[in-house]
């Protein structure tokens, strides 16, 4: 039962079995879209993040509130207010960072992983389970964003976080939105590779 | 009796149709538009004395938004007729605005006055090629990749996807549109603009789902399991968001609808083209599946680059 | 029935709690955000005049922002500036409306702060109460900043929006009295990053400086590879002797375009031209009416 991990095991759930980017594939479009620099996939990741958990607590708060019927609605309801308040924290604060992801703020609220998340888990786990299951996820977002956008921007512009590490820019492409697509792409059969190895080692010892 | 009639009105009607134009025929300019490089072309409805034609001071070019800014002419140059003049400029003219002409001293003390603008059609039909090619929105601007790689697979499913999607874009962009100009600006509630189009699209979903099962249940069948997965694409509140942003009137709202829902139909017939294909070929064990389409999706990517900057009107 | 009315309460419950959570944050947030608006505006400003920041600036050294408003009425169109006048201690406002034609139609005092003049709404009532009825204004979008130094103009600051190759870019500029270009800070574009995007770097936009106003009229793109000594002076502090020479070297030379992004550099040169053109021509017509009116201006 999911009442019996621990809180760790449900972060590190969110994080490397179930990481919404590598592994269930969704919400792909920042991720191909702004992860060129680490700080954007930072950014967003941060925004997820807090969304996610701040939905997860709200609707783990008031699930027997919520009537049957309209649980989707609900759900979006409460997305698009966390989304709303995020955005418009994020643009009074931090309004550099804020203009370099545009319009994908807003779109958080069109993350097919958020929904599925509380319909799967907030409405039916306690808080604190959907706390830290929350947290997971979110993490899981940030960290996938981040190795994208690591990638991206080493291989690109040849800076980390705007520090110039490798003093020349390799390949203009990686800047590109197009490359997302491709980075994205070989990452995943990276992680598929890793999986198919793993198995088949296991495979040699049984 | 009724046919007759209403071929009497219709001819009636396409006669007033024509009235305006008759009477505008006593105007000295009968056309006007920007020319190849730095000019403005104006056709006359008589002919004029060359020589007063080629008078650059009869003419007075000002850009709407900066009436106090006379532009400097370089040259009027009558053509061969004698019913038309090209004003060529000293500086480059930003076509974008639009310019009022005044034109005196060429049919006596008439004084002309005409506004030269890129036609609103064209203006229209370019935000319609910019979001179905240029800013393709699964190509160019990345959203609504989710539905994007799980619609693909097969021709059948790419156009049953596009089809109920562009509809849905459509109504509920219009919708948006109302709700935008109508409730949010004037009560100043625009911080509730992400609430209200998720809202409305959620609406159009149901209602579509609603209807079309009533309606039409064969048609259902075959398209409605797309209806939910409408609201998962990250385009159909991306619409919206852009029209809000731009603050375009309905039938830039109405093009843009059409344009996102076309380039996703778009997108959707290539990948599945080629997903097709890909089934036959022999693809490593580690790219089947998603990382393969993510690298065809990517070098759809690229292809659709070259469309960048490009400028029909 | 009575399941249908429990969820329309609910749902009807839910979403007022939810517009009044977004309207708690829009009411905290929407101050920060114009707050940082207004210093990150300050900050391009300042270090376009060669400043660090605000603390820097002596206090011989003065501001004064000068308003353009587009006035229609019966007669048609006029345009009209709200501009700072008094001397010293006593500076007010007054609305200066000039026909088409560059001659004074006439001038009213306007009460109002100088932090409200820096609002738009504030600064709107103000001038449509000193104005009365019959006469409708629209503020032109265009502010022009006019630096002093112990009472003599030093530079103007100025803003241009114009398309680029995307969609449209915001500049700031800087310029010397005679109108020559001080300096060029890119506010706003949406070009592509590592092509267009170049425009912000400074082996672009420190080529416009010291342009002079006639140099500007004919002011023209190249497409030819950037000297790699005109480069590193670009790149530097700008103000050493080496760099200097090599710079008065290139001064009337035209800009050389940004390696794959022609029509972004086009489109930018282009657009400073007609910016500076266009504010060199307003100025002196406000300046000519100034002088004939006799209206004390603290600039």
């Amino acid at each position: 039962m999911a009442n019996d991990k621990s809180s760790m095991q449900l972060v590190a759930n969110g994080i490397l079995k179930e990481n919404p980017i590598f592994r269930l594939a969704l919400s792909m479009c920042p991720a191909v879209g702004i992860s060129t620099t680490v700080m954007n996939g930072f950014m967003l990741g941060v925004a997820v993040l807090f969304v996610q958990v701040c939905s997860s607590l709200t609707i783990s708060t008031v699930k027997n509130f919520i009537h049957p019927r309209i649980r989707i609605p609900t759900y979006t309801l409460t997305i698009a207010t966390w989304v709303t308040v995020i955005d418009m924290v994020l643009a009074a604060y931090m309004p550099e960072a804020y203009s370099k992801m545009g319009i994908f703020v807003k779109l958080i609220v069109a993350f097919a992983i958020i929904t599925m998340r509380l319909e799967m888990f907030a409405c039916k786990e306690p808080v604190g389970a959907s706390f830290w299951d929350g947290l997971g996820m979110g993490m899981g977002f940030m960290i996938g964003m981040m190795t994208i956008g690591l990638v991206r921007e080493l291989l690109g512009s040849g800076t980390i976080l705007g520090y110039d590490v490798l003093g020349f820019k390799p390949l203009l492409f990686f800047i590109l939105p197009s490359a997302g697509f491709f980075v994205v792409g070989l990452m995943m059969a990276f992680f598929n590779y890793i999986e198919i190895f793993y198995k088949r080692q296991k495979g040699f010892k049984s | 009796m009724n046919l007759a009639r209403i071929r009497l009105v219709s001819l009636l009607a396409l006669l007033c149709a024509f009235i305006p134009g008759l009477v505008h025929a006593q105007e000295l300019i009968s056309k006007q538009s920007f020319g190849e490089k730095n000019e403005i072309i104006l056709k006359f409805s008589i002919e004029v004395n060359k020589a007063q034609a080629a008078d650059i001071n009869n003419y007075s070019v000002i850009e709407e938004q900066d009436p106090d800014i006379r532009l400097e002419l370089a040259s009027a140059v009558p053509n061969y007729a004698g019913d038309g003049v090209s004003l060529h400029f000293k500086g480059p003219l930003n076509t974008t605005k639009t310019h009022i002409v005044t034109v005196k001293n060429l049919s006596g003390d008439t004084v002309s006055v005409v506004k030269v603008s890129k036609p609103y059609l064209g203006y229209l039909f370019s935000i319609l090629i910019s979001a179905l090619l240029i800013n393709n929105f699964v190509f160019t601007k990345y959203l609504g990749l989710c539905v994007f790689f799980g619609t693909s697979k097969r021709k059948s499913t790419a156009k049953g996807m596009g089809v109920v999607f562009t509809m849905v874009m459509v109504v509920s962009a219009l919708m948006s549109w109302f709700f935008f100009n109508f409730i949010l600006i004037p009560y100043n509630l625009n911080f509730l603009q992400i609430v209200v189009f998720i809202g409305l699209v959620s609406l159009t979903v149901q209602a579509v789902d609603t209807i079309l099962r009533k309606v039409n249940p064969i048609l259902f069948n075959s398209f409605g399991v797309y209806l939910v997965l409408v609201i998962a694409n990250c385009v159909i509140i991306a619409v919206p968001l852009m029209m809000a942003n731009n603050k375009f009137n309905i039938f830039e709202t109405f093009m843009l609808a059409l344009g996102a829902g076309g380039g996703f139909l778009l997108a959707l017939y290539l990948m599945s083209s080629v997903s097709e294909r890909m089934q036959l070929a022999k693809i490593p064990p580690t790219f089947k599946g998603l990382p393969i389409a993510f690298i065809v999706a990517g070098q759809f990517a690229l292809a659709f680059l070259g469309f960048s900057g490009l400028q029909i009107f | 029935m009575k399941n249908i009315f429990t969820i329309i309460i609910r749902l009807t419950l839910s979403c007022l709690v939810a517009a009044f959570v977004m309207g708690l944050f829009f009411v905290l947030t929407s101050k920060a955000k114009k707050h940082n608006e207004h210093v990150n505006e300050e900050k391009t400003m300042y270090s376009l005049l060669g400043y660090k920041d605000v603390a820097s600036v002596p206090q011989t050294v003065k501001l004064y922002a000068v308003y353009r408003y587009i006035v229609t009425d019966l007669k048609g169109k006029s345009i009209a500036y709200l501009v700072p006048t008094g001397q010293g201690a006593s500076v007010g406002f007054s609305f200066i409306t000039l026909d088409l034609d560059g001659k004074l139609i006439d001038q009213k005092p306007v009460t109002v702060s100088a932090d409200d003049a820096a609002e738009q709404e504030s600064r709107d009532k103000a001038i449509k109460v000193a104005l009365g009825s019959g006469k409708e204004i629209a503020y032109a979008e265009d502010k022009t900043i006019i630096v002093t130094e112990n009472g003599a103009r030093t530079a103007y600051l100025i803003n241009g929006k114009f398309p680029g190759f995307k969609a449209s870019i915001s500049v700031m500029l800087a310029l010397k009295p005679d109108f020559g270009i001080r300096g060029m800070a890119i506010v706003e574009h949406e070009e592509d990053p590592g092509l267009g995007a170049e425009i912000e770097k400074k082996y672009f936009k420190n080529q416009f400086i010291d342009k002079s106003f006639a140099a500007l009229k004919t002011l023209d793109v190249v497409k030819e590879p950037l000297p790699e000594g005109y480069r590193k002076s670009l790149e530097g502090p700008l103000d050493n002797a080496d760099d200097e020479k090599i710079l008065q070297q290139y001064k009337d030379h035209a800009i050389y375009a940004l390696t794959g992004a022609t029509i972004s550099s086009r489109s930018v040169t282009n657009g400073v031209k007609g910016t500076v053109a266009k504010f060199a021509y307003r100025i002196n017509i406000l300046d000519n009416v100034l002088k004939e009116q006799n209206i004390v201006v603290p600039f």
